[in-house]
């Protein structure tokens, strides 16, 4: 997918296209489970035949970073753990996202210490937060489908891009950057 | 004659249908997956989801004293309040009610002190649908405290 990602203006071939690629994306996350307190509880449940995340395409968690699409970053990060998540993150392929779920890993929690990351969106960009402690598996689903709904509004083969200009502070569409 | 027998067991792969008769018996069963996104699990009279300010039921008025409780209690200062008193008013006007949801544990101290009476002014409610784009729309305004927390849509 690297070869065509935002390489073409707009047009009917490839607003067609990016509707069909965002389809086949948000429809097959694969995440890796990257479980590491009470909160992984939670999404193990999640996946459960109970809940069963598999209905919306993302129940396959790889061990691997490299066949993953969607990182669940699920519980307190400690600054030990932070360059540990960080090399996951590098490793994975790169259409890719990260849910951070829980208020530890959204903020740092009730930890306020000198050894949790104070949010993990320090090491890692985060696409969806979902608040909770720990959310319950349905608030999980909530946060895939928040993120199911970014990934429809993506520009996977246009050349769109969100960029805050110098001597601003809100971010513009850029429709064709050189 | 304990040959012959183990031969036609294994000619009529008698310990194979054995299992599958198994995983036969539980297939007429009903699934019991909930179709979340479609129906709504309730939930236990004491979940504790989002913080949220009630008003009175019948007049819409008001119950939140701005009596300051609840940001002191809560051990991760996430509640910030104030307001002013205004003349023709019993109580202080609330002015604003910032609640960083962000950091929040959801262990129910704000709602437990709130001394308001009969209705309480700050309760958990039963909402636990909360996902957001950014840290900033993590805190929640005083608006979002009274009418629950919107869909956020994305916008690129």
């Amino acid at each position: 997918m690297g070869l065509i990602d935002h390489r073409f203006s707009d047009n009917f071939i490839t607003t067609n296209l990016d509707n069909v690629l965002n389809w086949a994306r948000q429809s097959s996350l694969w995440p890796m489970g990257f479980g590491l307190a009470c909160c992984a509880i939670e999404m193990i449940a999640t996946s459960t035949s109970r809940y069963d995340i598999a209905r919306f395409g993302a129940e396959v968690f790889r061990a691997s970073p490299r066949q993953a699409d969607l990182m669940i970053v699920a519980g307190t990060v400690t600054k030990k753990m932070a360059p540990v998540l960080r090399r996951l993150y590098d490793q994975m392929p790169d259409p890719k996202w990260v849910i951070s779920m829980g208020s530890c890993s959204n903020a740092g929690g009730p930890f306020p210490t000198y050894s949790v990351l104070q949010g993990v969106d320090k090491v890692v960009p985060v696409d969806v937060y979902v608040s909770g402690c720990p959310p319950r598996p349905e608030a999980l689903l909530y946060g895939l489908m928040r993120l199911q709904d970014k990934i429809k509004k993506e520009g996977t083969v246009l050349r769109r891009e969100r960029v805050i200009m110098a001597g601003q502070s809100e971010p513009i569409l850029v429709e064709d950057r050189g | 004659m304990l040959f012959l027998a183990r031969f036609f067991k294994s000619i009529f792969l008698v310990d194979l249908l054995k299992g599958m008769w198994v995983t036969l018996k539980y297939t007429p069963q009903p699934a019991f997956t909930f179709q979340y996104p479609q129906e709504r699990r309730p939930v236990a009279p004491r979940f504790r989801g989002v913080l949220r300010l009630q008003v009175e039921p019948e007049t819409g008025a008001q119950t939140c004293i701005v009596c300051d409780k609840c940001a002191k209690v809560c051990p991760d200062e996430l509640i910030d309040l104030g307001g002013h008193r205004e003349p023709g008013h019993k109580i202080k006007v609330l002015d604003y009610f910032d609640f960083n949801l962000s950091r929040c544990s959801f262990c129910g101290l704000c709602a437990e002190v709130c001394p308001t009476k009969p209705v309480k002014a700050l309760i958990m409610s039963e909402d636990y649908e909360l996902g957001s784009y950014s840290r900033n729309s993590q805190i929640l305004r005083v608006d979002e405290m009274y009418d629950g927390v919107p869909i956020e849509k994305y916008t690129r």
